[in-house]
């Protein structure tokens, strides 16, 4: 459930100054929609630098519960999305060692030691991002956070809210959902006085089946892709993603997702894919390795490999069916603890096998990536299992997600070549 | 004097003993007592890692590596299962690969430790895990016995008053123990049965006056202790380690002692909320500041060691913060990171005899 | 007192390195000799070569502290000191404003803050890892088929860049061979290299705290290319010793007349 929206979502200023690449010739047309996201988040990143002041400001870790934060009107910064951004632009590297300098081991998550780097040197390529007067973090993600957001609370003297998530290891127990809906109802106390706002009751249901619904159009999305072609690539759709995470409960982000319905329905009722010959469906497993999105991308595409399904894309559409509105403290508890990377791997072994047969795909590619071990922890034994029950070609990459040091291009170009070989002569059989 | 480990291990095994094996680091071992189960915990397994390469990058820290090629090459000591208490991110996975992935001979457990700032849900919470553990195993070993249940937590609470004793001994220099001793017989309470290591205990004589004090006095602080080597070379250098904050060591021994347990599942709560702060419990940093500055100056010691096991996230993390809160008091820091390898390299020999040149200097500024 | 001499020797992974010193603090004799496999040996042959070399009898030498990765194996010195330590004194004794010492040496580099008096106020060490030690330079130069004196020719650094972004040696080496084959000019790729190991310097030095001048001392040291660099990242102008390989056998040397002193 790690971000993955950032690129898109904070690099539009960008976009918008400079003539836009040419598409190469292996994809598609465009979605029309990709103009659309980019106001809507520019508009949000626009008006961030007018909230100091007039709101309270709050960062929140991607699997946390911001439905409660929106009761109180706070303003949500996401700071992986803003590390993501980092790595895009390839300037991981950069930030990272500005955190190495004061201290933090290279070996720890890219997105924090980013972050870190940000919060000590205030650089950031989306102008200035506000400073917040409250953290929210839950351990849903990884226990990472937890240790990064207790950082920033000491050093900036702020106060911290922990979300704890305990982990499925079974399945859910009563006392689990108990425990997590009981710290939902102590955060309010809390949250009244940061924010100032007093809690409504009503207000907070009509988020959250905002939030509710919101998320399974979300869903509707991806289901799209199981038309053949796929009317876009999950490299889209990790620029999609951006407004279900960092603008989920706001209408803003309910009535964009219809829009890009509606153009991805008429896409599949043409048949117009999102590159120019889908030959092979592909799934893609753990967060972008972002400094090499468009790399990876053309290098599918020209080779008519299209990811049509990835499994943290799904993370937002996967549990909100738990979300009740006539009981939202236990439906929350629910929906964010049960969440695919705060479960075991049997759990995520049937997501995957789910989603291979659902998205008839011909072949995984894993992300090994350094820095999110709940996400890296075990995928050497998903692959085999995977690949021997289902007989599916499968290659693992060891990259990183916002670290471009660790990249190894000779590497992981042999060993793509050899999965996209493998991939053929399966096919051939 | 202190029996080694797998020898011991064996003996148990041969009596008919239900022995499970445990990873690191919480969890309330009085419920395996009152079952007639020995746990037996699994840090750091000696042994080349071979098999375990299969299942995990090379980026993962040592502990989970070599307690899954000890899990993959066991020769049926283990008969009672394996217990993984939820202590970070990747050994929260492989316990999830062990049981669902991997698959071994048998059981599973698993014991989730609450996280973050404690406040009365988690302590409300932390009795209803504690009952679910004891249901599980009530399921497999049949029900539980409150008296026995009640007379393991009186030997845990005389094993937590005897090590209390103990450290307060060693830092002020009571124990004619050097750091190797120290350390062995704080590391026998991880395999052995809970009377035999309390007569071990008991049998470490505490001197009446202060013995000669070390040239140099270290605090240290991690998950494990240096390897032996390591150990004996502090010790040739005059180096004292008088205190201790481990998380195979004092982190999971209560600040204070409790009364005498009337509701066992009470007491054992009580216990884990008196436990110190700890990276894993992932608990305030400011908390662990001021803790980590008390024990330096309780022990009066000299300079901080930090023994960080490569890839270790939670220790790692707070590392930053709490070398720079024990700098700006004035002691100097030498953080040694250890892949948990037999023998001493050059480097860090130079490091550990260049913090000594260092104090050296300043004791004769 | 007068005729009364001092010895330093530094035991290194690729050279052994000896000063001889008088009560003045005057260098009167300097050997570097390859360590090859035989630290002892080494040491022992370049003490005799640097007695040699003085016109020195051995019975004129105080004190001799031994130093480097080696200085256990040097069975005529009276005492043993780390290369930190000695370092710090060296640098001191050279450049007398010294608050900072960066020593890059074959297998490591240390960045080391020293007081008025050379003495080490505090100090960090690199990884286990090669980036950022001499020993990454001489792969990198192997790869390019070059030397390390052309390596370091500071023309390199003044033009165009590539990133090599790898930190890891192994990963950065077939960086470099992937740029060659993009046939990407050489100096683009030696600047791409010096920086790279820059940055892993800098990172140290920031770490700790730059205070008063900056010396940088070690072999890497003779390579300019790397020093103009580094004084571009720092905004600093760093000393640059004459013989910047024997400092640590230097400041042996001086702590040899300390310890003698204080005797």
């Amino acid at each position: 459930m790690r971000d993955v929206g950032a690129p898109a979502l904070m690099s539009f200023r960008d976009l918008t100054r400079r003539k836009s690449r040419p598409v190469p010739e292996a994809f598609g047309p465009p979605l029309r929609s990709n103009k659309r996201l980019k106001e809507i988040l520019g508009r949000h990143y626009f008006l961030s630098r007018y909230v100091p002041g007039a709101k309270k400001v709050a960062w929140v870790t991607s699997g946390a519960p911001v439905e409660l934060l929106r009761a109180f009107d706070f303003y949500t910064i996401y700071p992986e999305n803003h590390s993501a951004l980092v790595g895009a632009k390839k300037n991981g590297a950069e930030y990272c060692s500005i955190a190495e300098s004061d201290g933090f081991s290279q070996d720890l998550c890219s997105y924090a030691r980013i972050d870190l780097g940000h919060m000590l040197s205030g650089k950031s390529p989306a102008g200035k991002l506000p400073r917040p007067d409250l953290l929210f973090c839950s351990n849903n993600i990884c226990q990472t956070v937890i240790y990064w957001y207790k950082t920033i609370a000491h050093e900036l003297n702020i106060p911290l809210i922990h979300f704890d998530a305990p982990f499925v290891s079974t399945k859910q127990s009563e006392a689990d959902v108990r425990y997590m809906a009981q710290q939902l109802l102590d955060m309010i106390p809390i949250l009244e006085q940061v924010s100032g706002n007093v809690f409504y009751l009503n207000d907070f249901e009509t988020i959250l089946s905002r939030s509710q619904e919101t998320s399974q159009t979300w869903g509707t999305i991806l289901q799209t892709m199981r038309a053949k072609p796929a009317p876009m690539t999950i490299f889209d759709a990790f620029g999609h993603l951006a407004p279900i995470v960092s603008l989920r409960g706001l209408p803003v982000a309910h009535d964009y997702y219809n829009i890009l319905l509606e153009e991805l329905e008429e896409r599949v009722a043409l048949g117009i894919g999102a590159i120019t010959e889908e030959r092979y469906r592909l799934i893609w497993d753990n967060i972008a390795v972002w400094y090499k999105v468009r790399f990876l991308a053309t290098f599918f595409a020209e080779r008519k490999m299209n990811f049509v399904t990835a499994t943290y894309t799904n993370a937002w559409a996967e549990t909100t069916c738990h979300l009740d509105v006539k009981d939202p403290w236990s439906s929350m508890a629910k929906t964010y603890g049960q969440i695919i990377l705060n479960n075991n791997l049997k759990h995520r072994m049937g997501l995957m096998r789910d989603m291979i047969k659902n998205f008839e795909v011909d072949g995984m590619v894993m992300h090994s990536t350094r820095s999110c071990k709940p996400y890296s922890v075990g995928q050497f034994d998903l692959r085999r299992a995977l690949g021997a029950e289902l007989n599916l070609p499968a290659v693992i990459i060891d990259a990183d997600i916002a670290d471009e040091r660790v990249w190894s291009e000779q590497q992981i170009q042999t060993r793509l070549e050899a999965f996209c070989e493998t991939l053929e002569d399966a096919a051939h059989v | 004097m202190i029996p080694n480990r797998s020898e011991y291990l064996k003996q148990q095994a041969l009596q008919g003993q239900k022995i499970m094996g445990v990873l690191p680091a919480l969890y309330p071992k009085e419920l395996l007592w009152a079952f007639d189960i020995l746990p037996a915990e699994i840090w750091d397994p000696p042994g080349d890692i071979v098999k375990a390469n299969r299942h995990l990058q090379t980026t993962i820290c040592p502990i989970v590596k070599q307690s899954l090629e000890f899990i993959l090459t066991e020769p049926g000591i283990v008969n009672a299962g394996y217990l993984f208490p939820h202590t970070c991110d990747s050994l929260q996975n492989l316990g999830s690969q062990v049981k669902d992935m991997i698959g071994v001979p048998v059981p599973v457990y698993t014991f989730y430790n609450p996280k973050g700032n404690f406040n009365k849900a988690t302590r409300a919470y932390y009795g209803d895990i504690l009952n679910e553990f004891l249901q599980v195993l009530a399921d497999v070993h049949g029900p539980p016995d409150i008296e026995k249940l009640r007379a393991a937590c009186e030997l845990g609470l005389k094993i937590d008053g005897r090590r209390i004793e103990l450290q307060q001994a060693r830092m002020t220099d009571r124990l004619s123990l050097n750091s190797q001793q120290y350390f062995q017989l704080i590391r026998a309470a991880e395999f052995m049965q809970p009377v035999d290591y309390l007569y071990l205990l008991n049998q470490v004589e505490i001197q009446d006056e202060p013995l000669k004090s070390h040239a140099i006095r270290f605090l240290i602080s991690g998950i494990l202790p240096p390897n032996d080597m390591t150990l004996s070379f502090l010790d040739d250098l005059g180096i004292g380690i008088v205190a201790e904050d481990l998380l195979a060591g004092s982190r999971r021994i209560p600040i204070a002692t409790l009364d005498p347990p009337a509701d066992p599942i009470e007491y054992l709560t009580d216990r884990f909320f008196l436990l110190p702060p700890c990276s894993t419990k992932a608990g305030s940093l400011d908390h662990r500041q001021q803790y980590l500055k008390k024990l330096a100056s309780d022990s009066k010691a000299q300079a901080v060691l930090f023994n960080i096991v490569k890839f270790c996230e939670p220790e790692l993390f707070d590392h930053r913060s709490l070398v720079k809160s024990l700098k700006n008091e004035g002691l100097p820091v030498l953080s040694l990171e250890t892949e948990l390898l037999p023998g001493l390299s050059g480097q860090t020999q130079t490091r550990i005899e260049a913090i000594v040149e260092m104090m050296g200097d300043e004791v004769l500024a | 007192m007068s005729n009364a001499l001092f010895a330093g020797v530094d035991v290194g992974s690729l050279s052994t390195d000896v000063v001889l010193i008088d009560s003045a603090g005057a260098t009167r004799a300097e050997v570097v000799f390859p360590t090859g496999i035989n630290g002892a040996e080494a040491a022992q042959k370049a003490y005799d070569l640097a007695l040699e070399q003085g016109g020195i009898s051995r019975d004129q030498i105080k004190a001799v502290i031994a130093t480097g990765y080696g200085r256990a194996a040097v069975a005529f010195a009276s005492g043993k000191t780390t290369e930190i330590s000695c370092h710090g004194v060296g640098a001191h004794h050279l450049f007398p404003d010294t608050g900072t010492v960066i020593d890059i040496g074959g297998q490591d580099s240390k960045v080391i803050q020293v007081d008025g008096r050379g003495r080490m106020l505090d100090f960090s060490m690199n990884d286990k890892c090669a980036a950022g030690t001499g020993r990454f330079l001489e792969v990198m130069a192997a790869q390019l088929e070059m030397n390390l004196n052309e390596l370091s020719d500071p023309r390199h650094v003044s033009g165009e860049s590539v990133q090599i972004s790898s930190t890891c040696t192994v990963f950065a080496e077939s960086e470099v061979i992937s740029l060659l084959a993009k046939h990407t000019p050489r100096e683009q790729i030696i600047n791409g290299l010096q920086r790279s190991i820059v940055n892993r310097i800098w990172s140290m030095v920031i770490s700790i705290g730059i205070q008063g001048e900056i010396t940088i001392t070690g072999g890497v040291a003779k390579n300019k290319g790397l020093v103009t660099v580094l004084e571009e990242k720092l905004g600093m102008h760093l000393n640059v010793p004459d013989n910047p390989q024997t400092v640590g056998a230097l400041g042996a040397a001086h702590i040899a007349q300390r310890g003698f002193k204080d005797e």
